[in-house]
């Protein structure tokens, strides 16, 4: 049997492997680099080193660039993660209910792609098309880390289908990323207390019971120290709808929490960092231009068709991963 | 045209909601007639043809009594009093309709704790509660020991020489659970159609003043070597008859009881215990 301690020391020599596993290829393609530069004055050999000499200088950078700083990055706190997704419509009207179709579907795409799970647990349709808010559950390692970039604001910039004189409508969905808790989770996390929640039936019911056979299934949640409240009523039976409720609530309090801590971390090192508001306008989507950029990195891209109907989205979460990496690395920097 | 119709019975709202839970129905119905039969005031449940009950997913088939949400929340209440199980439980249900009640008692138990049996006189109960048994996981014949059971009987509880000697249903019990007809004389003709149209009445209608289940239940629990020391009563009661039934236990059965609300802060549930030692 292995005691804490061993699965401690066992989990610490697990996450120094690839420490160890860089630093033994920089050392052996060092050693190659040396053996090959030997043989670039050997009159036979020289065209054959020349090519290896420029491979091997090329990985060594690679190397120093890349994976050196990549093992600086801590590893992410919630890399094993799923996801709650909230998108709501906002200004636009119908047309922003579209255009979150839209997105729904880049989603649930790259859901597929990623190989998670994704249910939309609850949504609002429109008889005249179009889906004016949803809820999906997005499950599977590391969902969170790669969806978290997409909170806040999206803009549609395009001449809508319904318009008749052609002219181009501006628009715009609201995008919610929440970390998806378990039971197991939020018990772990301490999130809340069973004494600091409120749980209500939403409407009447007469007599109840026998008396009345009406599904009536909508329940709602406070978390009285946050404020936070949480309605459900997409499923058919009270616990079912307690639960999601609940599901919802622990995913809302641990964001909060995942945010104090960061706040923290930034505090103690008196650092100013570009805030992710939910309330900031994130991403423009230009159809006219075919251009699809990120406010945040100030990054265009020409790329609206396959962002739309392929994989373009991937792209833009690589990048804003890549930054968020770099503007670790930078925090560490400036901390020394 | 249809969902406008049924937008103007249920309100938008609901409408909404229940077109999309007929959507992702996994029956074999059209949805032109399952919108139909809705707006002809068939209650969604028996038209989708299964109720979620706690976890499960109970079978459902008119005029088998419709699982209500207030009796879902005092059985999920229920199984946390034999948490963690002390001791294996042999569970009576009376009235047992869908089996929804003993069912989720089984699921909600430890495996192997529970050897439930449910009683009802419709033999369109006694059915559909082995259909359920059985797609739940739970049937008594394809038995094991480290299995929870759960057995539907046909019988009425009624009858002064309930439980036969072959029947099957043999005391003492820890736990005696009941959502017996509750409905009086005058509260059954104010009833909703969708209730009286569709939910078999001998399921419903409990006597002129409608206990007259409960002094069956206080009587039958009263007998000698009925229920185990320290066993639990729990049956479900009409609005306010939860005093007049908490009454009928103390004076017919000499049993304490407690009551609880349900999620709508009515008194739902009279729970019982018989004293621990004799």
């Amino acid at each position: 049997m292995s005691s804490p301690e061993d699965v401690l020391h066992l989990k610490q020599l697990k996450e120094t492997e690839p420490i160890q596993a860089a630093w033994d290829n920089w050392i052996s393609t060092r050693e190659a680099l040396r053996e090959t530069t030997a043989l670039l004055d050997d009159p036979e050999l020289r065209s054959m080193a020349s090519e290896e000499y420029t491979v091997l200088t090329q990985s060594l950078t690679d190397i120093v660039k890349k994976t050196f700083p990549r093992i600086l990055v801590p590893p992410s706190r919630t890399a094993h993660l799923s996801a709650l997704m909230e998108l709501k419509s906002g200004v636009g009207g119908s047309e922003a209910s579209l255009f979150l179709e839209e997105m729904l579907r880049m989603y649930l795409r790259l859901a597929q792609e990623s190989r998670w799970k994704a249910t939309v647990v609850a949504s609002n349709r429109l008889d005249s098309g179009g889906v004016k808010d949803a809820v999906v559950e997005v499950k599977g390692a590391g969902a969170y880390d790669a969806l978290q970039w997409e909170s806040g604001v999206h803009r549609v910039q395009r001449v809508p289908a319904t318009e008749q004189s052609g002219r181009v409508h501006t628009s715009a969905v609201a995008v919610v990323i929440l970390p998806l808790i378990e039971e197991s989770d939020a018990e772990k996390e301490e999130l809340y207390s069973m004494d600091d929640i409120k749980i209500e039936v939403m409407r009447a019911r007469g007599a109840g019971g026998q008396h009345v056979n009406k599904t009536e299934s909508a329940v709602r949640l406070t978390h009285i120290p946050s404020g936070i409240t949480v309605a459900m009523q997409d499923e058919r039976s009270q616990h079912q709808n307690r639960r999601r409720a609940f599901q919802v609530l622990a995913s809302r309090l641990m964001q909060v929490k995942l945010r104090r801590e960061m706040e923290a971390r930034r505090a103690s090192r008196r650092n100013l960092v570009k805030g992710a508001d939910r309330s900031d306008k994130i991403r423009t989507y230009n159809y006219a231009q075919e251009r699809v950029t990120d406010h945040r990195i100030g990054l265009s891209l020409m790329n609206l068709t396959s962002m739309m109907e392929g994989d373009g989205l991937q792209d833009f979460i690589a990048a804003l991963r890549r930054d968020h990496e770099e503007t670790q690395m930078e925090d560490m920097l400036l901390e020394e | 045209m249809t969902l406008a119709l049924l937008s103007s019975r249920l309100g938008a709202r609901q409408a909404a909601l229940e077109y999309q839970w007929m959507m992702r129905a996994t029956t074999a119905v059209p949805l032109d007639e399952m919108l139909a039969r809705r707006v002809a005031g068939e209650p969604l449940q028996y038209i989708l043809g299964d109720q979620p009950f706690g976890p499960l997913t109970i079978k459902l088939r008119s005029p088998v009594l419709i699982p209500r949400p207030e009796t879902e929340h005092w059985t999920i209440r229920l199984a946390e009093l034999f948490r963690p199980p002390t001791r294996q439980l042999s569970v009576l249900d009376l009235g047992t309709g869908t089996g929804c009640i003993p069912l989720l008692l089984c699921h909600l138990l430890p495996a192997g704790t529970v050897r439930a049996r449910g009683i009802d006189i419709s033999s369109d109960a006694v059915k559909l509660a082995g259909e359920n048994a059985a797609l739940c996981g739970f049937s008594a014949s394809t038995a094991g020991s480290a299995r929870n059971t759960f057995q539907p009987i046909q019988a009425s509880f009624l009858d002064p020489l309930f439980p036969d000697k072959n029947l099957g249903v043999d005391p003492p019990f820890d736990l005696v659970t009941s959502n017996p007809p509750y409905i009086s004389w005058a509260e059954y003709l104010e009833l909703p159609a969708s209730v009286t149209h569709y939910e078999d009445p001998k399921a419903l209608f409990g006597g002129p003043d409608g206990l007259d289940f409960y002094h069956a239940i206080a009587a039958l629990v009263a007998r000698r070597g009925f229920l185990n020391p320290g066993a639990v009563v729990a049956v479900e009661v009409g609005d306010g008859q939860a005093d007049r039934v908490q009454q009928i236990f103390q004076s017919t059965a000499d049993l304490k009881s407690e009551i609880w609300l349900d999620p709508w802060k009515k008194k739902r549930t009279v729970v019982a215990r018989s004293a621990l030692a004799i």
